[in-house]
């Protein structure tokens, strides 16, 4: 007997008893799109957060501390350029500028105070663009020059360039920071989805203008953002800087050196568990859904006993039963599992950009556009969640089928 | 009277110029209890190629649980059976249902259609466990349905025809694959007497082409189309005699 056949009887057979059927196939809808919803969101939540990660720049490692000597940040320095520069791409400092806030950022009186909109202000050096991971869309970059003359140039966010210049171009142009004002060298791309108050709202200056800027508070806090050239790179990095610096805080000071590759390699490990516990306890869902779907099919042998005794009188052998009841199994359960599919696919999207919107709503850092980054469940999910129901409905089918043809024939012929 | 019952003789190569050779063929059910059933004692009959043959007896005689063994849908207790020279007791359910598939066309009081498949799907059934490539078994199952007069009526359901219409496609089922033995258990037992007397005519037409006929009646009338009446009481073979079906054929 051909495949096909059964197959389009199996389709038949559930086209017949509509409500029954998708009563049936409930609880693997319920189950398959449980399971595709939670983990197409836990997936999705995981992957927002390597594409911060990424954004921030690739092989990163943060040094920060406080507390400690000139001396000891000039040993740091020294061993990043010279001792451990095989295995680094590019480092810069990344100290904020704390003191501007009373006289805002200004340009030709049009003030963008820290009442509602706060511009973060860098000192960092050539390599400032690249250990960030940021682009230049006009100008230039700071200049090893520019550190070596502290030049009074500052390079700008996208947000602060709209807001100042829109259309215009702002190279040349000169804006009052803290009340000193600064020649404008270059704009970068938007890259915190380019509003106001996210980090495209910032400005960088060479760090050798520090000193000068600094006139209330003693700066004492140093931040560094280190790009090691490979992936390899960042452990053997981030023992040797510790090494270094560790012996030299002393009881007062602070000093941290961490990469953020840690940091992602745990929020992965602890999304994949989240993700397991959720497909776990969707998956029993799915169980209850299978054992339904034995139950209708126990039900559907002992109803159509007699057809069973029909076809067995006009050829049909074991296998043929069994196959039919198998085929019919599978079909109800592959059915609730496309439709578990999509209704999923529905759920993790809307699901995904209900905690999109939160985390959001939550944080100033890189965001992916809302229109790009929708949450959709993988293909080898999806897959996998289609063979599981098909699975499922064979595994539940096989006792029914086996009952069913295990009838003699003139029994099954009696029943009426 | 009820002690000779015998062992089963060893089988013996069958004698394949009888269609049906049943020795010493008995049914029983719970044996050895309280509430022993003999539905069949002793019985031996042999039936030669192409007759059509009535199996006559009242309610409970045994008749049903005769056409069941020899339509191998039942297995006898004790006794051997031998279908074309095969012995038939011996085999496994997948041979049989084989057997079933290819050898005999099944026609029923109760017509046995399957109630969600229409005329034409319920005919092409029994071809399709055969295997058969799905034009062939079509264009027999259209040719059959036609042969009863249905030819307008392939695509209805058994509910959406008469009693007479739902046993012309169970005769149709039956015949599409032109089986050498028809085997009909009270084929008129639901139909009123026009309706029986075409289906009647029908089994006769069909035994003319060759076909081997076992008819299985209560009603003495019906029977006296057959060429052979062998009538069964009790579970036992108490007459066997010529039937007008043969006298008219020579």
């Amino acid at each position: 007997m051909n495949w096909l056949q059964t197959i389009r009887m199996a389709f038949k057979s559930i086209a017949n008893n509509k409500v029954r059927s998708f009563l049936t196939m409930l609880g693997i809808i319920i189950g398959v799109g449980s399971v595709i919803a939670l983990v197409a969101s836990i997936q999705g939540m995981a992957t927002l957060s390597r594409l911060q990660y990424e954004a921030m720049g690739t092989n990163q490692i943060s040094i920060s501390g406080w507390n400690l000597k000139s001396a000891d940040w000039v040993a740091l320095e020294k061993a990043l350029d010279k001792d451990l520069s095989d295995r680094i791409k590019g480092w810069s400092p990344q100290s904020r500028y704390y003191d501007w806030q009373s006289k805002g950022v200004q340009y030709r009186g049009k003030l963008l105070s820290d009442d509602k909109y706060r511009t973060n202000i860098y000192f960092g050096n050539e390599d400032y663009s690249m250990v960030t991971n940021q682009t230049l869309a006009f100008g230039r970059d700071i200049s090893p020059l520019d550190i070596k003359y502290s030049s009074r140039v500052c390079v700008i966010g996208d947000a602060l360039r709209r807001y100042f210049f829109g259309a215009m171009s702002p190279i040349g142009q000169k804006i009052y920071i803290g009340g000193k004002s600064f020649e404008i060298i270059g704009a970068y791309k938007p890259k915190f989805g380019g509003k106001l108050n996210s980090d495209d709202q910032m400005i960088v200056l060479p760090y050798t203008v520090q000193p000068t800027m600094m006139e209330v508070t003693p700066f004492d806090d140093h931040d560094y953002f280190v790009q090691a050239k490979t992936k390899e790179d960042i452990d053997p990095l981030v023992d040797a800087i510790n090494q270094l610096m560790e012996p030299r805080k002393g009881e007062d000071g602070y000093f941290r050196c961490d990469s953020n590759a840690q940091f992602q390699e745990q929020m992965e490990a602890s999304s994949n568990q989240l993700a397991l516990l959720g497909g776990g306890v969707a998956a029993i869902s799915l169980l209850v859904g299978g054992i339904g779907i034995m139950n209708i099919m126990l039900v559907s042998v002992t109803e159509r006993t007699r057809e069973i005794g029909i076809r067995m009188a006009i050829g049909a052998r074991r296998r043929d039963i069994i196959g039919q009841f198998l085929i019919e199994s599978a079909a109800v359960s592959c059915c609730g599992g496309l439709i578990g599919i999509i209704l999923g696919c529905f759920g993790s999207a809307t699901i995904g950009n209900m905690l999109l919107a939160q985390q959001m709503h939550g944080s100033s850092g890189w965001m992916p556009d809302v229109e790009q980054f929708t949450v959709l469940p993988s293909v080898p999910l999806v897959l996998g969640a289609f063979l599981f129901s098909a699975l499922l409905g064979i595994i539940f089918g096989l006792y029914p089928a086996n009952k069913a043809s295990k009838l003699q024939p003139v029994d099954a012929l009696r029943t009426q | 009277m009820f002690f000779h019952r015998k062992e089963p003789a060893a089988p013996t190569a069958g004698d394949a110029s009888l269609l049906i050779d049943v020795q010493h063929l008995s049914k029983i059910y719970h044996e050895g209890k309280e509430n022993e059933v003999r539905a069949l004692d002793d019985i031996s009959l042999s039936v030669p190629w192409g007759q059509f043959l009535c199996i006559l007896g009242q309610s409970g005689s045994g008749k049903s649980t005769l056409m069941n063994i020899l339509g191998c849908l039942d297995i006898p207790t004790y006794g051997i059976y031998r279908l074309g020279g095969q012995a038939v007791s011996d085999m496994k359910p997948s041979t049989l249902s084989g057997i079933r598939n290819r050898e005999i066309g099944f026609i029923f009081q109760g017509f046995n259609l399957i109630p969600t498949l229409t005329a034409i799907e319920n005919v092409e059934l029994p071809l399709i466990y055969r295997g058969m490539p799905r034009a062939e078994r079509h264009a027999l199952s259209i040719a059959a349905l036609e042969q009863v007069g249905l030819g307008h009526r392939l695509n209805h359901r058994p509910s959406e025809m008469s009693g007479g219409q739902q046993q012309r496609v169970a005769i149709a089922r039956a015949v599409a694959a032109k089986p050498p033995i028809i085997m009909a258990d009270e084929p008129t037992g639901n139909l009123d007497s026009a309706s029986g007397r075409e289906i009647m005519e029908q089994l006769s037409a069909l035994n003319r082409e060759g076909t081997s006929i076992i008819l299985i009646t209560h009603d003495n009338h019906l029977a006296q189309m057959a060429e052979r009446i062998v009538t069964i009481q009790d579970g036992h073979i108490v007459s066997d005699a010529l039937g007008q079906g043969g006298l008219n054929e020579q």
